[in-house]
């Protein structure tokens, strides 16, 4: 029996701006369940990495959120930051593409660390070191006591994102949000990543959610995917499910697009026309109607309401013939 | 392939000189691009792979002679560009041109698209009618996909592919011999990288281009390249045939690049062993002796430590190891072709 950590209800973010209104995420109904890997894969505009900070409480000021998120049943949005910060520090964590926008550079690694837990867990100082050490060790930081001394730009990027990590962690979170954690590594340091997120899902029960435009990587860990474009849910599936059986024209473009080590080259890469929507200027109906091949009249008017493909694998699409198989469509 | 070379690389060299650690202290280099050597045949697409700090793109700024050589030749058009003057560089540049990773940053933001793309022919044929010069910024601009009409805008109101564009129409628009595109897709997202990559690939058809495509993300490359060349801490590892390097990588470190490339597909990706995937680039201030992989290298042996590897032929590859034709090594080239 899985249990739901994390329940969003027809969330909506919308930005006020010089140019007008935004709107980055326009009714997202998305669970995570404890101790699973979730996959959030879109492009930019789809309102993936708004969608998670709403969920954390850190939209910009220019932000609001509305819709419903519950945290084991504890409705979340729109507390006030005094019991945000408790949740933060404690039941949910959240770590960033670029490791350095978030911590420090003027504090040691180690000053950050323990400040965690001297302050949010009224820990002895004595105690948040140890604490501190174990978290280092358990992303496979080797002389973890005297790296606590160093400084962030002493850490190359992929340490630095271990630290971020390890920070975390400090809580024992229920869920933790990767928002695009290894876009800025190299490959060989991002396969490592990888399988330090697989490893503490499974060693320490973490629920994880990873936001990403990278299908390889959603491949590598995600159990479940949630396909987000022009701030909607495209489509649901559980990873294997998805990655076979796509029932999203979107979703099959963005897997055709991807040139494939494992496969024969093709003389052309298969494409999407056109680019990424403007939030500012969303049109009726389904955003990914002006790029799709398969549009009918009735994707214009009106966003199609999510269906059940089967189980649990969802779509909100009006097209209800075949798709294109792989090999035509390249 | 040796004679129908356009360019012709030989033991290029990039050293930037680094702070000392203490005040009088001897002065310290950073060997950015170490005695490089490859070929660029005509209509060919060469690509060149390595993490950062590999020294990539300042071999692609070293070519078009943006950053100091510290030794080597490049041959292009019969002559030797590395002694040449700046403004003996300016001629070549009507041949040679290049292409950069992030299109917003690399555009002036005051000048209009027109402007953007007709600058390099006003300063590269300056005795060009003006009338010649819109006709061929308007044709450019047809060929990248860019309609007429946005002529007149400004840089900064196109999204990135349509930015990209841009860099490559002005890229193109002097009709040169050779491009370097330095992660010319890197910055896209994944559905318009494919459509520059395409359009990267039309032109160079098209137009009869030689192309040097360089980034870290090795499906592109592979999809793309006529031939592939690895680096690592500024030094060649690798150099073979598209299908050569992927089917049957002979270095150790090309081998590691594509098992830590993610499989888009569960089933697949599940059953790999990222294990094989170790360490961390050392810093390119203080390069292992010998062979500067070795730290990571499974395979590595005292002579690595004690030897830097000369390029050699192994197979179908030339390749920068001394264990490359042990069995040992080849039965990790043999996994990487039975990957299914």
């Amino acid at each position: 029996m899985t249990e739901r950590v994390l329940d969003i209800d027809d969330l909506h973010v919308r930005f006020r701006t010089a140019d007008g209104v935004v709107n980055a995420v326009n009714g997202v109904s998305l669970g995570v369940d404890a101790g699973e890997v979730l996959g959030v894969v879109g492009e930019s505009g789809s309102g993936k990495s708004q969608l998670w900070l709403a969920v954390m409480g850190l939209l910009a000021r220019n932000g609001s959120a509305g819709g419903s998120v519950k945290l084991r049943g504890e409705e979340i949005l729109g507390l006030p930051n005094s019991k945000l910060n408790r949740l933060r520090g404690a039941r949910m964590g959240m770590i960033f593409q670029d490791p350095m926008t978030a911590l420090n550079p003027y504090l040691t690694v180690g000053r950050q660390m323990t400040e965690v837990l001297t302050w949010h867990r009224r820990m002895k100082r004595r105690d948040a070191v140890r604490r501190s050490v174990e978290a280092l060790e358990a992303v496979h930081i080797t002389a973890a006591e005297s790296r606590l001394g160093m400084y962030p730009h002493e850490f190359s990027g992929g340490m630095r994102q271990r630290v971020m990590i390890a920070m975390a962690l400090l809580g024992d979170p229920e869920v933790l949000i990767a928002d695009e954690p290894t876009t800025a590594l190299d490959v060989t340091v991002q396969a490592q990543i990888l399988a330090l997120l697989n490893e503490l899902r499974e060693r320490f029960g973490t629920a994880v959610v990873l936001v990403t435009h990278d299908l390889g990587v959603i491949a590598q860990v995600a159990d479940r995917v949630a396909v987000l474009y022009g701030g909607r849910l495209m489509e649901q599936a559980e990873s294997g499910e998805l990655f076979r059986h796509y029932r999203h024209p979107y979703t099959e473009g963005l897997l055709h697009s991807v040139p494939r080590l494992d496969e024969e080259r093709t003389a052309r890469l298969a494409t999407i026309p056109g680019n990424p929507p403007d939030l500012a200027h969303l049109p009726t109906g389904c955003p990914f109607a002006a790029r799709c091949a398969y549009v009918h009249d009735a994707c214009r008017r009106a966003m199609p309401p999510l269906e059940t493909v089967r189980g649990d694998h969802v779509r909100a699409c009006y097209h209800t013939g075949p798709l294109g198989r792989r090999e035509q469509v390249a | 392939m040796a004679d129908g070379a356009v360019l012709r690389v030989s033991g290029l060299r990039v050293h930037f000189p680094v702070a000392s650690k203490r005040l009088f202290g001897e002065k310290r280099w950073l060997k950015a691009v170490d005695g490089v050597s490859f070929e660029v045949g005509a209509h060919e697409t060469l690509g060149i792979v390595g993490e950062s700090g590999c020294g990539k793109s300042t071999l692609a700024r070293a070519l078009v002679r943006l950053v100091p050589l510290a030794g080597g030749a490049i041959e292009f058009g019969g002559r030797d560009l590395a002694p040449l003057s700046d403004k003996a560089m300016r001629a070549v540049r009507r041949d040679v041109q290049m292409i950069f990773q992030d299109p917003l940053a690399s555009l002036d933001p005051r000048m209009t698209v027109g402007n953007i793309i007709d600058e390099p022919l006003k300063t590269l044929f300056p005795d060009m009618p003006k009338g010649e010069r819109a006709k061929r910024v308007r044709a450019t601009m047809q060929r990248v996909g860019l309609l007429p009409n946005q002529i007149n805008r400004y840089a900064h109101e196109f999204s990135g592919g349509q930015a990209q564009r841009i860099g490559i129409a002005r890229a193109l628009v002097v009709e040169p011999k050779l491009v370097v595109c330095d992660e010319p897709v890197s910055a896209l997202d994944v559905s318009i990288k494919s459509q520059v990559i395409n359009l990267l690939q039309n032109l160079q058809e098209e137009l009869g281009l030689s192309l040097i495509f360089i980034a870290h993300d090795l499906g592109s490359v592979r999809h793309i390249s006529d031939r592939i060349v690895v680096l690592y801490l500024g030094r060649v590892m690798e150099i073979a045939d598209r299908d050569a390097i992927y089917e049957r990588a002979r270095h150790p470190y090309t081998q590691m690049l594509i098992a830590a490339v993610p499989i888009p597909d569960p089933e697949i990706a599940r059953r790999r062993r990222l294990e094989v995937v170790r360490g961390e680039l050392p810093s390119p201030l203080d390069p292992p002796s010998g062979c500067p992989f070795r730290t990571r290298c499974a395979y590595a042996v005292e002579r690595c430590a004690r030897e830097q590897p000369a390029l050699r032929r192994v197979g179908a590859s030339l390749v920068a190891c001394h264990r490359a034709d042990d069995p040992e090594v080849a039965r990790a080239a043999q996994t990487n072709e039975d990957r299914e």
